[in-house]
Parts: structure tokens; sequence; C-alpha cells
């Protein structure tokens, strides 16, 4: 009896041990932080006797006000107060609370950021030589931004860029032709070393033959082929400008503690990144303050001087975290039914754009049944695309005929004009000639990515399945299959799967970063199309709007023969704000322009 | 045949008596017959829902989205216009099939090697101990995760995924008893009357360590349950036209902001009620086989 | 064989326990479908950028290989100096190094744990020795009620309940996060909120994060009290019989001191070692409870990292878990072998 308490307390000491083992790093820790605080005393103690100084004048010059006006020291008291409130109120006026879901995914380098928050981010805090106008329709319509003018030859090939003069990068250093180079070459020096990031996935080494400094001021690209999309290019955030003095020839990888060292982009955009803390790959708070070097300072902006960003980890805790007002805004992602829901909210308001992310259905042309178009075309007439974008996405989606979104040049409705959408009638007819029936059925897989990097991949299976099995009932069968996106990609790239839905979100908003999709190989649906390319090449190639709508049209109307890709929808674009929150731009580009926003 | 049809029928013919004896065993007795009450209606509702089913449970839009209950909906629509009651009257298939499947799968691996390896002895109990521990020591969750993820969705991936976590449970207990039991003297004698090992196993061994493995086949039972919905939460549930609490449950979640409560409650409470039934019975068979409560 | 010998095999078995572990993450990590490396290229890729990704993840070396650096890596005792952390390699999604991620990641879970530990057993015991106490009984029945039903309910079904009632209803708590979005936390000590802030001084961050870390823990804990209750009551129950129960009563002992003094300290042993597991599993990260709550712990970094088959990463957090939970069962069953002789052969 009496051993069984013994053993109580052994047992607690042997778990105190193991609890102990494990909080041992924490010592360590704890150590190193205690010293490091010590010396943090040490300075605030200096601090504070400076302080104290300055209270001391204050209480002097108090005391003469007091004499000089003779007032109460009540009175007094309560100014002070008064004054107090309004600095606090001034604070909270001036800094914008973001929630978001998203997360910047592996660094702020331009040499190797490829995610939507990534880019975003360094679209605060960096200058690039051109982008695109805010609230711009069709995402063409470019402004300089460290540039002052440009101008390209009639080849496409070579474009000359005057630079913006009197720039300068914190500590005074000037910008010139020079860190535009720099700037480039660093980006194609770094594909072998990161073939992740965006320079590879853009090509730039295709792209880029050689850059010139031709003055101070003048730079000027020499390209390997005629680019009329180029200004896209220059515009994206790989081709942000870096600061030499930090950024080496090597990548620059997130460092704790220290925001400077995290990025090597020069801060020569409308905030600096004076916070980033992650937490074991996931953002925990990023915080921008309001750059004093921003060369647009004359223009007003940016609009507030601090800017905080929180992370949510789902839509639905965001949606939550907006509706207790935790936040001054959600942006990316909050789910269409909470959205819609929120404007009915008479204390919050709810901003609506244009989206960029569209999905698309792939079959796999290389063998049964897919192989056959006939059947791939009766297949991409019995989709109900309004099913979807109305049911699942509440009309918040657009239904999409055309793999280039509405808005953009070259984009059209072909698919809808070739009857391609809820068209029973087609289906039958063509399944009917491809030989199939009541009594031989079309038997196919449709995956979906089940692992929610597709919005409501689900949902939205199940309606496609509906709608296709109702074109002809009995005599077509789906299964659907799902898998998480790793395994998804992996089946893509093996190709076992019949027929498979995926998405696309732009790296620039020109129909030259969405046409290829038709046939590109990476898709592994095995549908070439030799006619479709020379097209896109000649696009590409020419800067005359109408020439490029026309080619394009070709291309989709090769693609409508073909359906070896149909496209299903293209998504909206909101955000959620306090009323008080004013100048979001939901433009095209998908771009969020915090600087532009105020209180 | 002859032998097992006799012995189905003493099990049947003992049921009845048997059932009405537990209820004359006091509180335990009446936990266990409770947890029988529920299990077995949630099994019968499962079994008749496609005669008494009033709309296909996956068929979308069959009314208005998101729609609160009401007598045409008893218990609402969700965000696809399903009906809430045809999707509870199904929904409760898969995680019955499931969950059946990985205790079956866990009961036919892990008490055969629990018992041989145990009983053995020496190295190749302690080895098969080692790998045992090894699986124990595998954060359970993340075993389901990377098994679904390996073999993708369905009903036998899930109860694989959840079985695996679940072994090394059974080869403990068993275990534990069989080392227990094994140095008994009644054992000892049967060894020296030049019994073979498999009867020594099967007809002295395994009969006491029965009762301690049907306590833990509730318990999995009701874990399975629990583990398939949370696998279903993560996203490696099966394909969505197949009617599950568990999809509802994750759906529902999204929309519990807008207010649309039912989609979420019905199937939770179905689940509670699923994994607590077992649970019941569980508990009630641990008390009444365990007098002494031996873990 | 002598409890010493027992003692002395056993902690020898947890080596090739966790050698075992080790390995056997490190093959279903390779042998799960899908590539850490396609996985990096969200777009198009073509083979040489992705032969480059390879080698940079240290792919291309044979399996053998990289087995053998994984290993040493392990056992680098140098590096676990310099670092705090030992050498679990780099992410291959983010190439950091996993140590400091794991070790980033941990202290939001540990927190979780212990307060969910702290409701667990509070409720779980007190609730248990009043049930025992009063056998039989209605209130008695109502705790066996409770302490069923609690574990039956899936964590993240109660999570959502209570932030709907708590955080949207009623706007008592926040609903996600470890601390109020508009309140910087506080400087880190141990990586705790709570403990951190209570370090600095700052008894308004002290509330904030308790305020965060109340529901999730609150939804855990009660969870887990169903089994405390139903341990600590049965236990209980055996122990109360016990002779000696009724001698210290015949002695004429206060009944709070037969029950709490004697009776529980000597039924407490078996719920002590369940707490020991139950902390053991909670560390290996409340995946579903931190899904729900956005918390930032040792779970969603397990979830997410299997999303992108960050094999490095995997590995690193399993092994974690995997020496706790090792661990403590070394010690669980020390204790039984020391108890039951016949369990150490």
């Amino acid at each position: 009896m009496v051993e069984r308490v013994d053993l109580a307390i052994i047992a607690l000491v042997l778990i105190g041990i193991i609890v102990a083992s494990g909080t041992m790093y924490y010592t360590a820790t704890t150590l190193s932080n205690i010293s490091a605080m010590s010396d943090d005393l040490i300075t605030l103690t200096d601090g504070v006797t400076e302080l104290t100084g300055s209270i001391d004048d204050l209480a002097t010059i108090t005391s003469t006000l007091a004499e000089t006006v003779n007032a109460s020291v009540a009175e007094i008291a309560d100014l002070k107060a008064r004054l107090a409130e309004l600095e606090a109120t001034l604070a909270v006026r001036e800094t914008l609370i973001v929630g978001t879901t998203d997360s910047v995914e592996l660094t702020l380098d331009p040499a190797q950021a490829y995610d939507y928050f990534g880019w975003n981010m360094l679209q605060q805090i960096s200058g690039t030589l051109v982008s695109v106008k805010p609230g711009s329709v069709t995402g063409s319509d470019f402004v300089g931004d460290l540039a002052a003018s440009w101008n390209a030859s009639a080849d496409l090939k070579t474009w000359d860029f005057n630079l913006r003069q009197g720039i300068t990068f914190p500590g005074g250093v000037a910008f010139t032709a020079t860190d535009v180079k720099y700037s480039v070459d660093r980006a194609i020096a770094l594909i072998p070393r990161i073939p992740e990031g965006a320079p590879a996935g853009l090509g730039y080494d295709l792209i880029f033959d050689r850059t010139e400094v031709l003055s101070t001021y003048k730079v000027r690209f020499h390209l390997k082929f005629p680019f009329s999309p180029f200004l896209g290019i220059l515009a994206a955030r790989s081709s942000a400008i870096v600061d030499q003095r930090y950024a080496s020839i090597a990548q620059i990888n997130y460092t704790a503690a220290n925001p400077r060292a995290s990025t090597p982009v020069a801060f020569v955009g409308p905030y600096t990144l004076v916070r980033w803390d992650r937490v074991a790959g996931r953002d925990n708070e990023i915080k921008l303050d309001a750059n004093p070097n921003y060369w647009d300072l004359a223009s007003g902006l940016p609009e507030l001087k601090h800017i905080i960003f929180r992370f949510y980890r789902d839509a639905a805790t965001l949606r939550l975290a907006i509706e207790a007002r935790d936040v001054d805004m959600a942006f990316r992602h909050i789910s269409p039914t909470d959205v819609l829901d929120l404007e009915n909210n008479p204390n919050l308001r709810v901003w609506w754009g244009t989206g960029a992310q569209i999905q698309y259905l792939c079959f796999q042309t290389e063998r049964a049944p897919f192989d056959d178009k006939r059947v791939r075309m009766a297949v991409a007439a019995a989709l109900n695309r309004t099913a979807v974008t109305e049911t699942v996405f509440l009309g918040l989606a657009k239904n999409l005929y055309s793999i280039v979104p509405p808005g953009m040049l070259g984009h059209t409705e072909a698919f809808k004009d070739a009857g391609l959408d809820e068209n029973y009638a087609l289906t039958q007819s063509l399944l009917t000639q491809a030989g199939y029936s009541t009594s031989n059925p079309l038997e196919f897989d449709l995956w979906y990515e089940s692992s929610g990097h597709y919005p409501s991949s689900a949902d939205q299976a199940l309606l496609y399945e509906e709608s296709i099995e109702a074109a002809w009932p009995g005599a077509i069968q789906v299964t659907l299959k799902s898998a998480e996106w790793a395994s998804y990609k992996s089946n893509r790239d093996s190709e076992i799967m019949d027929a498979f839905i995926y998405g696309w979100y732009p790296d620039y908003v020109d129909p030259d970063d969405y046409s290829f999709l038709y046939w590109a190989s990476w898709l592994h649906t095995n549908y070439s199309n030799s006619t479709q390319v020379d097209l896109y090449d000649q696009a590409r190639a020419t800067s005359n709007e109408t020439l490029r709508t026309q080619l394009y049209a070709q291309i989709d109307d090769i693609a409508v023969d073909q359906c070896s890709v149909v496209p299903l929808w293209v998504s909206g674009a909101w955000a959620v704000t306090k009323p008080t929150v004013y100048g979001i731009y939901l433009d095209i580009t998908q771009d969020m322009r915090y600087w532009l926003i105020s209180k | 045949m002859r032998k097992t049809k006799t012995k189905l029928r003493s099990i049947l013919s003992s049921l009845i008596p048997g059932l009405s004896s537990l209820a004359r065993r006091g509180p335990s007795g009446w936990m266990v017959l409770v947890g029988i009450a529920i299990v077995s209606s949630i099994v019968i509702m499962t079994a008749i829902a496609p005669w008494i089913s009033p709309h296909s449970p996956i068929a979308s839009r069959v009314g208005p989205i998101r729609a609160s209950p009401s007598l045409q909906f008893p218990l609402g629509t969700n965000h696809l216009g399903q009906d809430m009651f045809s999707r509870i009257l199904w929904g409760g298939s898969l995680m019955l099939q499931v969950s059946a499947l990985s205790v079956l799968i866990c009961f036919l691996v892990g008490v055969p090697i629990g018992l041989l390896a145990s009983y053995t002895g020496g190295m190749v109990d302690s080895t098969t101990s080692l790998v045992i521990d090894a699986v124990y020591a595998f954060p359970g969750l993340v075993i389901a995760i990377a098994i679904a993820a390996m073999l993708g969705p369905g009903v036998v991936n899930m109860a694989l995924s959840i079985a695996v976590v679940y072994i090394p449970s059974y080869f403990r207990i068993v275990r534990s008893q069989v080392l227990s039991i094994k140095e008994l003297t009644y054992v000892e004698a049967a060894r020296a009357a030049g019994a073979k090992w498999h009867t020594i196993l099967f007809r002295y061994i395994l009969p006491n360590v029965i009762p301690s493995i049907v306590v833990v086949v509730t318990i999995n039972f009701a874990d399975a349950v629990l583990t398939a919905a949370g696998l279903t939460f993560i996203g490696l549930g099966v394909a969505k036209n197949i009617p599950d609490w568990g999809w509802d449950l994750t759906d529902g979640r999204q929309y519990l902001g807008s207010g649309a409560w039912w989609i979420i409650t019905f199937p939770g409470i179905m689940i509670v009620l699923l994994a607590l039934g077992f649970t019941l019975i569980g508990e009630g068979l641990s008390e009444l086989l365990n007098p002494k409560l031996q873990r | 064989m002598g409890l010493r010998t027992y003692v002395i095999t056993r902690i020898l078995l947890t080596i090739p326990t966790l050698l075992l572990l080790l390995s056997m993450v490190f093959v279903i990590m390779r042998v799960l479908p899908g590539d850490p490396v396609a996985l990096h290229f969200e777009k198009k890729a073509d083979p040489a950028q992705m032969d480059a990704m390879r080698r940079i993840l240290g792919l291309d070396k044979p399996l053998w290989e990289q087995y053998a650096d994984y290993l040493l890596g392990i056992v680098d005792v140098n590096y676990f100096v310099a670092h705090g952390y030992p050498n679990l390699g780099k992410s291959m999604q983010t190439f950091e190094e996993v140590g400091g991620q794991i070790f980033s990641a941990f202290p939001a879970t540990l927190e979780l744990a212990l307060y969910s530990m702290a409701i667990a057993s509070v409720v779980g015991i007190l609730l248990g020795v009043a049930s025992s106490k009063a056998y039989n009984s209605i209130p008695d029945h109502l705790i066996r009620g409770f302490g069923t039903v609690a574990y039956a309910i899936p964590v993240f079904f109660l999570g959502i309940i209570f932030q709907l009632i708590f955080g949207v209803y009623l706007g008592w708590l926040p609903t996600g996060l470890r601390i109020n979005p508009r309140v910087d936390p506080p400087a880190t000590i141990t990586g705790l909120y709570t403990i951190d802030s209570l370090l600095g001084g700052n008894p308004y961050k002290f509330l904030e994060s308790l305020k965060a870390l109340l529901l999730p823990s609150l939804t855990l804990g009660i969870i887990l009290s169903g089994i405390f209750v139903r341990l600590t009551r049965s236990n209980m129950l055996e122990t109360l019989r016990l002779d000696f129960v009724t001698a210290a009563r015949a002695r004429g002992l206060k009944e709070g001191t037969v029950t709490y003094g004697y009776a529980l300290r000597n039924a407490f042993l078996p719920v002590l070692t369940m707490m020991g597991l139950q902390f053991a599993m909670l560390l290996g990260g409340a995946i579903l409870t931190e899904s729900t709550f956005s918390w930032p712990g040792l779970g969603s970094y397990i979830v997410q990292r299997i999303n992108f088959r960050d094999y490095t990463a995997i590995q690193g957090a399993v092994i974690m878990f995997g020496l706790f939970v090792t661990l403590v069962s070394l010690v669980v069953d020390i204790l039984y072998a020391y108890f039951d002789p016949r369990i150490r052969l």
C-alpha cells in the first residue's frame, strides 16, 4: 500500500522528467532570450532616462502654460487625455488590418516567388518598370512605374526604356539603369539554381537575349523573338528591381526577425516591410509601413501609414473574423455563401470585381473513349455550366466559353456559339454516330481534386456528373473519382485520368498566358495541333490588336472543333471591408493595391 | 458444416433470453441494451433507406438551396439543394461499412498476431512487440492520412487506413491477457498432459481473452466512426456522389456563419449517437465481463 | 527476471523501436504517390527544371544514401549543440531547417495540450470521484452519461458548436488564432503566449491569449475528460471497497481526507498513466482541433506538409511525436511491470 504511494511519486517524477526533457529546448532558448532581454533592459533604462528628461521638459512647459492660460489643473488633465485619445484614434485611422487565408509560399525573392500572395507583397514594397493602370479592364493599359517612357522596335525584339530620374533607394543610392540590368541578369542567372521560381516558369532565359545599359537612365532589352506581351513580363513581380547591396547573386531566404535581410528588392514601393513573422512555413504576421522613399510620394500615396496582415486558416474562420470586425478588411478567401450573406450586413461593405481564375475540363486523347473527338464534343455539349455557377458559386462565377476570360483581348463565346453547352440533342446525335446507345453506354471516369486546391471541386464534379448523365439517361455512365493534390498531379503526369478538372490563374494578363492551355504539354492530354501553335506564335509577334483578336478567335474555332480542353467558368473577385474603408480596385490584374486604400 | 449450423442456432436461441438476462443485470446491462438499441435502429434505418427516403440523397436542387426545415423538407436542404432528411437516412451506410470493415480487419490481423506472438514468447514476441510499438508510436491520424493518400478514396481503403491505427491496441490487449493467463496452473497442467499448442491457444487461452477483446472491438467501432468523419473533414473521404454524414459535417461547417445550422447539426447528432451506441455497449460489457475492471 | 533487468531491457528496446519508426516513416513517404519535385511547379515545368529541383532536394541520390544522410543527420551532435534541435534536414517545400520549423510550431501545440490536459484532468477527476462516492444514484448516472457522451463527439463538431455559440452568437471569445489580431503577440521567451505575457508583465496580453486559448482547450478538454471521468470512477470504486479505506474511516478520519488523501492517491496511478499517454497523443498535434480553430501548431503543420509530400518535414514531425509516445509507453510499461511481475517475461 505504501509502495503504491511511492510508485505514484516515482511515476510523477518520471513523467516530469519526460516533460522536462521535452521542454529543455525551451530552457536553452529562454536563457538566450533572457540574456537578450537583459541587454534590451539596459537600452530601455537609457531610453527611460531620456524620456524622463523629456517628460521633465514637458512638465515645465505645461506648468508655464497653466500659469499663462490661468486654467485649472483639471482642465489641463482633460486636454491631455483628449489629445491622447485623438492620437490613438489617428493611429487606428492610419492602420489597415487585413485578414486573409493566403500566406507567402516560399520567399519574397523575385527570383523565386511564384505565388499570388508573395507577388502581392512584393508589389507593395518594390517597383517594376511598368505596371497596369488600376481599374484596367483588358489588363493591357500599362503606365510607367519606375520607367517614364518606352518604345519598342518594329520587330518587337528591341525595347528601350527611359527611367524616371531622381529615384533613390533608402540610404540615398540613386536608381539607375545598371540596377535594372542587374535585376534582370540576376533573375536569369539564378534560374538553374531556382528551377521552381517565376523567371524559370515564365521562361526569362528564353525571352531575354541581353540587357544593355545605354546611359544612366536608359536601358535597352534585346529579346530572342518578337514578343508583344513583353510589358506584361516587365510588370510581373519577377521583374521587380532589386537593391544590389542586399541582393547577392545567391537567393535570399526568410531570415527570422529581419525583414530587410529576407528580401532583396529595393524598397522603392509605397511601403517597406517592417515585420515578417513566420511559424513553421506559414505566415503569422506581416506589417508594412509607409515608405518615406517612395518615388511617387508627391501624389499623396500611400493613403494609409500602416498595413498589418493577419493570417487565418480557412474561409469560415475568416468570415467570422470580419463579421466580428476583428479585421478592417477580408480579402481571399471568403466563400460565395458568406460574401452574399455579408452583403446584407449593414455593418460591412462588399466590393465586387473581375476575376481571372478559370477552370476547364481536360480529356485524355490518347485512348478510348476520348481518342474520338465526337465523344469529346458530345461530353462538352452535355455540360451544364449554369448549374455549377448558379448552385455552387451562387452566381459569383461566370460561365466561360473560351479559354481567354472576358475583358481580355481575344475573348470569344466560341463554345456557346458552337452549341457546346446544355445541348442534349447534340450529345445524343454525336454519341449515336460514335456507336454508343443505352445498350452500349459510354463509360468513363471523371476526376476531381479533393484537398481544396480548387474551390468546391467535389460539388462541381457532382453537378457535372449529373448533367452529363442527364444528357442521355442510361447511355452515359460517369464514375466520379478524386485524389488529393499531390496524387492528382501525379495522376495527371501518368495519364491515368480519362477526364479531369483543372484550373489556371495568370502570371500576366494577356491572352498569351491563356491560349496555350488548349494544347499545353504538361497537361499530358496527348493533344497537339501545329495550326494552333502557329496562330499563337503569330499572335505574340504582333502588337496589332485587331490582328491578335482575329488570331485568337481562330485558335478558339479549332478548339471548339477538337474539344481537347473545355473551358468551364471564370471566377469573380470580391473583398469585404468595414464601411469606413475606401479605394479598393478589383480589376482584371487581380492585384490588390493597398496603397490606394483609405479609411 | 453441421457444427456451424448448430453453433449458429445456439447463438440465435440464446440471443433473446440473453438480451433479457442483460436487463436483469443492473445498470451495466441497461447500458448494453440501450447501446444495442441505438446501433440496431441506425442499422435498420440505413437498411430500409432506399424504400422510405423521399428523395434521392444525391440529386441536386430537389429543393431551394439551404432551405430551413419545413414540412416539405423536414430537415431542410443543403447548399446543393439536396434533401437533408434523405441524406440522413442514407448517410450512415458509409460509416457503418467503414467501421465494420476496419474492425474486422483489426480483429483478423491483430488478434492472431497477438495470440501467436505472446504465446510463443522469446524472440518472436520481442520482435513483434517492437514492430507494433513502432506503429503505435506513429501519430494515428497521420498514418490514416498517409494510407488514404496512398490508396485513394473508397470504403475499403478508408477501413484499411483506420485499421492500421488500431491494430496495435488489439495486439497489446491480447498480449497482456495472454501473458497473464499463460502461466496459470491449469494451462500448465494442460501442457504437461501433452496438449498441442493450438488446442491450448484456442480452447484455453482464447476464451479468457475474448471478454477484453469484445470491449476493444466496441471502442474500435466508436473510434472508427469518428476517424472516418475526421478523414472526410481533411478531404480524404469518398467521392461526393456517395451520401455520407461526414460530408455533411464537413460541408455544413462553411454555412454555419450564414445561419444554416441544420446542415451540420443533424449529421453531427447522428454521428454522436452511433459512436455513443458502440461506446455504451463497450462500457456495459466491460463492467459485466470484467467485474474487477482490469485494464 | 528481476525488475532492474526488465527496465534495462525495456530501455534498450526503445532504441530499435525508434530506429524502426524512423525507417518506417522514411519508407512510407517514398512509397506515397505524388512527387515533391513536381509539387514545386504549379504550372508548366520542363524536364531540365525538374531535374535541377531533384538535385536540390537531394532526391537524385540513391535511396540508401538518402537513408544514411537522414540517420546521420539525426545523430549529429555538433548540429544539435549549435542549433538546439537535431538536424532533420531541410524542408522540401520551403527549404528551411525542419528542426527549426518544428521547434517554432511546437509551443502552440504544447500550450494547447497543457491547458486541455488541465481542464480534462480537473473536470474528469473531480467528476469521477464525485460519481464514485455517489454510486448508483442519479448524479452518478448523469456523470457517467456525460463521460460516455463526451468522448463520442467528433472534436471538430464540438469545436464548431462552441465557435458558433461563444464566438458568433454571444461574441465573448475569439474564434481562432492565438491572440486578438489587434494585439502584438508577447515577446517570445517560452513560446507559450500565456506564460510569456505574464513573464513580460503584460496582463492585457495574458487575458487576450487566455481568451483565445479557452475555446480550443475547452473543446479538447471536455472530450478527453470523458475518459478520465470513467477511469477515475472505476478505479475509485475499486479502491473505496478495499480494507484500508474502511480502516481509515473506522479510525475516525474525515471523509474528505479518506477520499482524497487515501483512496484517490491509490486509485490515481492508472489515471496518471492514461494522462501521460493522452498528453503524448496531444503533442502529436491535435490535428482536427487545430484545423477548426486556426491554431498554428504541429498538427496543422503535419497536414500541410503531407499535402506537399514534404518528406523531411513529415519525417521530423513523426520522429518528434514518436519519441514522446515511446518514452511515455516506456514509463507505463515499467510501472506495470513493477505492479505485475508476470508481465516482465
